[in-house]
């Protein structure tokens, strides 16, 4: 049983199972992923028996680091980085036919569990061939026979795997399209121990600078009736009440409440968004929602919370009013919670604002604007910001006067609320790009903002941006100098770039988009316009049947192997002459049918004569003809015409 | 040739092949077409392992509606859905036209020849055919015959018990495995083992010891017309032209020994070693060159030399009911 692999299905094997390894170790950080690659090369490379103990030391090593490397914590990524490392653990055991089968069935796991991580078109470009090679070692241990020579790659067996997936099209695909999908999941999923790109609940100034770099989208939208302008795209996200003196969080103000009355001052805009996932669970919407997309919920301070983490590209559609009054009346609990101030911490700060407010008498929105202009007379925009001291917003207001959208909101809600101004923060998206092709809006990772919402007695919650007070002169570096510098494509490349980006959100729309909700008006063209699941059992009956007819029938028809060119001559010419009224009789040999065929046409006795005879030269003597002959003799056969049909040519 | 040991999926099929609705129900005659209702099929067991990988890929992809990997299972499932319609149209087709094998005493492996083709225009590479412990791979093209020699380890003469020899594949992904057992009821003998220690022929029941000296390839005692079976070495060719007629040389040795080999003559021996002390002398005796005759109980055979007597004689040993 413990028989050895020969090299070459051994060859085989490994290939197969680094090409699944590959889609995964992109997911995996990228210092393990090259730990892992240069151990498998080492394993490859070397096939020899490793002593039990080694290999088991070697288990706890690479276990133990791939969960010390994810501080000790389980979640989708250290599964993925752990089912990596057994996969590459594996090839150090893979020694006869029965390690090979099992290492190659573990590898069909590796693109599924790349696919949690991420579902994008390079994965799954990745993945497919993958499995195409692991079909093909899969024929090649099929038909390795012990003790025979190793079975040898040809263009055959290459064909054998592409048609066996061209094959297993129709079904697959009925099945995809028609087998019942799940309305909600059964249980949810792992969240990543170490967090995506998204934006965070929590807000500490300077920490940015890394998602600016990012110009990754975050979200794709597409206007339903109508675009705005760039400069009134503002995406909420989430909400922070809570300030500790560094760190803005969501802090205890839940927001399970009623949602605020919303008046919308300008005509509601209906969009589309297609999300990539944050494994976080807020949806960015846009400013002032007007109520919640589906299978979500909207809280009192207008963040929209979906049921479940976002963990794979989602679609919703939601309205939105560019302008509208917010809010009748600020519950107790939420203007404590807007009011409050880390104590002992920003002296200067606090005596300015209450100096304002002394000033102000009452005039909230007066000292909105003082501040506001202060900030467009004296403050800059960078990138590059100095770091600060204990009394972080007394530093940057005072001694730095630089910053960015973090820094800008931090401390104009604490000069707000120092004031005795509700306020609080607010972070999402702002602006977007909008690309060419397919018209839809690009937001991406760079386009993150902050800013502020302060509550006007009479008026509700108002956006104040007050990084867009900025002097435009004073702006020194920007995200965009930051995505430039970055990037790898010069900016000649951007049609190419919005193509490509084009071309991925057709891929999230028709294929990650599909779920059950879609399924269910698929049957819509039938006059179904929601079809239950038993509508859908039988689609799926229905549809698998008919791809069942389709692949049965193209496997029935067999392989037919390529005439002979002679042969085929031989047997035109045959149909020629019986067409003229010649049948030659199944157990008549070619020579004694050439001779009844001289007879009958006597005035191509010769011809035909020669042409049976040297077919039957050819049929039975074999080797005894050049190819140059066999060509002449096709020809022959292929240019003879009968003249006259033999009188009353007897069977 | 090591034979694989069977898995899981295998052993079961075999211990059902013994259900009465397993097709074929009885022993039958050649040639034998394989048609698509004595067909079987079931997953190996790596098929088996793989569908649980699936079905948890399945689970997993319906959960967090991962179509990547939803498309991903749907179409390997198909690929393995498929390959079984794969393994299925490989196998039938196929007919036994041919079985034959050379006798072998008991002890000896006899090698059974099968003759197969197929009807069509597919290609049937990978197919296994196997009979106990042993195995034999062999590979059928369109238009071809093929004979697969399946050697099989003997034990007992006579008639050897073939009860059922499995035709299979596993192409073209190993996932599954369609047979199709076939029972020719073709009858191939085994001869009795010959007794390994050599006794002497029992010359001349007993008398004339005195002339044994002599032996084939001495002088002619005396010519005598030729008759059947006797060996082309025999015949006295100048003289048969002369005379017009063959004449066969009888040597000295030849005339005298037409030995009797006599089953009552054993008396005291077990009725085993009888058998095999009797085989072991038709053998001597025909590898001497000497005419015999061959009594068993209810029957006599010869005196005559030659294969087709030694067969004859070695046959009614075979058949010899089992003590």
């Amino acid at each position: 049983m413990a028989e050895r692999m020969p090299p070459s299905v051994r060859r085989w094997c490994l290939a197969a199972a680094m090409a699944c390894l590959v889609p995964l170790l992109l997911q995996i950080r990228g210092e393990l992923a090259l730990g892992l690659l240069a151990l498998a090369a080492f394993g490859i490379a070397v096939p020899r028996t490793w002593p039990a103990a080694l290999r088991l030391l070697m288990v706890v090593l690479v276990i133990g680091y791939v969960v010390a490397s994810h501080s000790f914590s389980i979640g989708r990524d250290t599964g993925s980085a752990l089912l990596a490392a057994m996969l590459v653990l594996k090839i150090f055991e893979t020694r006869d036919l029965r390690d090979a089968r099992s290492l190659l069935g573990f590898s069909m796991f590796a693109p599924f569990a790349a696919f949690l991580q991420d579902q994008g078109p390079l994965t799954m470009a990745l993945a497919f061939p993958a499995v195409g090679l692991l079909l093909l070692a899969l024929s090649v241990l099929a038909e390795h026979r012990p003790g025979a020579q190793a079975p040898a790659f040809n263009r055959r067996r290459a064909g054998l795997a592409a048609a066996a997936i061209g094959m297993s099209l129709p079904l697959a695909l009925a099945g995809f399209w028609l087998f019942p999908r799940l309305g909600s999941p059964m249980w949810g999923m792992p969240e990543n121990a170490v967090g995506r790109s998204g934006l965070s609940d929590q807000m500490t100034p300077d920490e940015w600078v890394e998602m600016f770099a990012d110009d990754t989208p975050a979200l794709r939208v597409r206007f339903l009736d109508g675009e705005p302008t760039r400069r009134d795209l503002y995406w909420r996200a989430q909400v922070l009440w809570d300030f500790d003196g560094r760190t803005w969080s969501r802090g205890a103000v839940r927001v399970s409440g009623r949602p605020p009355a919303v008046q919308p001052r300008s005509p509601v805009l209906r969009y589309e968004v297609s999300m990539e996932p944050t494994d976080r669970r807020y949806l960015p919407v846009l400013d002032t929602p007007m109520g919640p997309p589906v299978d979500s919920e909207i809280g009192s301070d207008l963040t929209v919370r979906p049921a479940r983490p976002v963990s794979s590209v989602i679609r919703y559609e939601a309205r939105a009013a560019l302008r509208a009054d917010v809010g009748d009346e600020l519950p107790a609990f939420e203007e404590r919670a807007a009011l409050s101030l880390p104590a002992g911490l920003n002296p200067r700060t606090r005596a300015l604002a209450e100096q304002w407010r002394a000033e102000a008498a009452g005039d909230d929105e007066a000292v909105v604007r003082r501040a506001l202009a202060w900030i467009g007379e004296e403050f800059s925009y960078s990138l590059t910001v100095p770091p600060s001291g204990r009394d972080a917003v007394d530093d940057f207001l005072f001694e730095t006067r630089v910053g960015f959208c973090q820094h800008f909101s931090s401390a104009f809600a604490n000069l707000m609320r120092g004031a005795g101004i509700p306020t609080r923060v607010v972070i999402g998206y702002a602006g977007g790009y909008r690309n060419p092709y397919g018209g839809y809006w690009v937001v991406r990772s760079m386009d993150a903002h902050a800013w502020n919402e302060v509550w006007l007695e009479g008026r509700g919650w108002v956006r104040v941006d007050p990084t867009a007070a900025v002097a435009p002169s004073r702006v020194l570096d920007t995200v965009d100098d930051l995505a430039r510098a970055g990037s790898l494509l010069p900016d000649t490349l951007t049609p190419l770039r919005d193509f490509g980006d084009w071309m991925r959100r057709g891929w999230n729309d028709f294929v990650l988009g599909f779920n059950a909700s879609r399924q269910a008006s698929l049957l819509r063209p039938l006059g179904i316009d929601q079809a239950s699941a038993g509508q859908l059992g039988l689609a799926f009956a229905v549809g698998a049947g008919l791809a069942l007819a389709i692949t049965l029938w193209v496997l029935m028809r067999g392989q037919p192997t390529p005439r002979h060119p002679v042969e085929a001559a031989w047997r035109e010419w045959l149909r020629r002459l019986r067409r003229a009224g010649i049948d030659k009789a199944v157990h008549e040999p070619p020579l004694s049918f050439g001779a009844r065929l001289a007879a009958l046409l006597p005035a191509q006795a010769a011809q035909v004569a020669g042409l049976s005879r040297r077919y039957a030269d050819w049929r039975y003597a074999p080797g005894g003809s050049t190819p140059a002959e066999e060509a002449q003799l096709a020809r022959d056969l292929r240019d003879f015409r009968p003249h006259a049909p033999g009188p009353g040519a007897p069977p | 040739m090591a034979a694989r040991a069977l898995d899981l999926v295998e052993r079961l099929s075999e211990r059902l092949a013994r259900l009465p609705l397993v097709r074929p129900r009885a022993a039958e005659p050649l040639p034998v077409l394989i048609d698509r209702r004595r067909v079987y099929i079931l997953p190996t067991g790596f098929g088996l392992f793989l569908s649980a990988m699936l079905a948890t890929m399945l689970v997993g992809g319906l959960n967090y509606n991962n179509n990547p990997a939803l498309l991903l299972a749907f179409v390997v499932m198909a690929v393995a859905h498929n390959s079984l319609v794969h393994a299925h149209l490989t196998l039938s087709g196929i007919r036994l036209i041919a079985l034959h094998a050379e006798p072998v005493h008991a002890g000896r492996p006899i090698r059974l020849r099968f003759t197969f083709d197929a009807a069509g225009q597919r290609r049937r590479p990978g197919l296994e055919l196997r009979a106990g412990d042993e195995e034999a791979f062999f590979d059928l093209m369109p238009g071809e015959r093929t004979e697969v020699v399946l050697p099989l380890p003997t034990a007992r003469r006579g008639w050897l018990p073939l009860d059922r020899v499995r035709l299979c594949t596993v192409r073209p992904f190993g996932l599954a495995r369609a047979w199709s057992w076939l029972r020719p009821d073709t009858r191939l003998l085994v001869y009795p083992a010959p007794e390994t220690k050599a006794v002497p022929l029992p010359d001349l029941g007993g008398d004339g010891q005195a002339t044994r000296a002599r032996s084939h390839g001495e002088q002619p005692h005396q010519l005598r017309d030729y008759r059947s079976g006797d060996t082309l070495r025999q015949v006295a060719w100048k003289s048969s032209a002369r005379m017009d007629r063959l004449l066969v040389r009888e040597y000295e040795a030849t005339a005298r020994s037409e030995i009797e080999l006599d089953w009552h003559a054993l008396d005291p021996l077990p009725h085993e070693a009888r058998i095999s002390r009797l085989t072991r002398w038709v053998l001597e005796a025909e590898r001497q060159d000497r005419r015999f005759s061959l009594r068993l109980p209810g029957t006599r055979l010869g005196p005559a030399s030659g294969p087709e007597h030694r067969h004859a004689c070695l046959r009614a040993l075979a058949l010899m009911p089992h003590g």
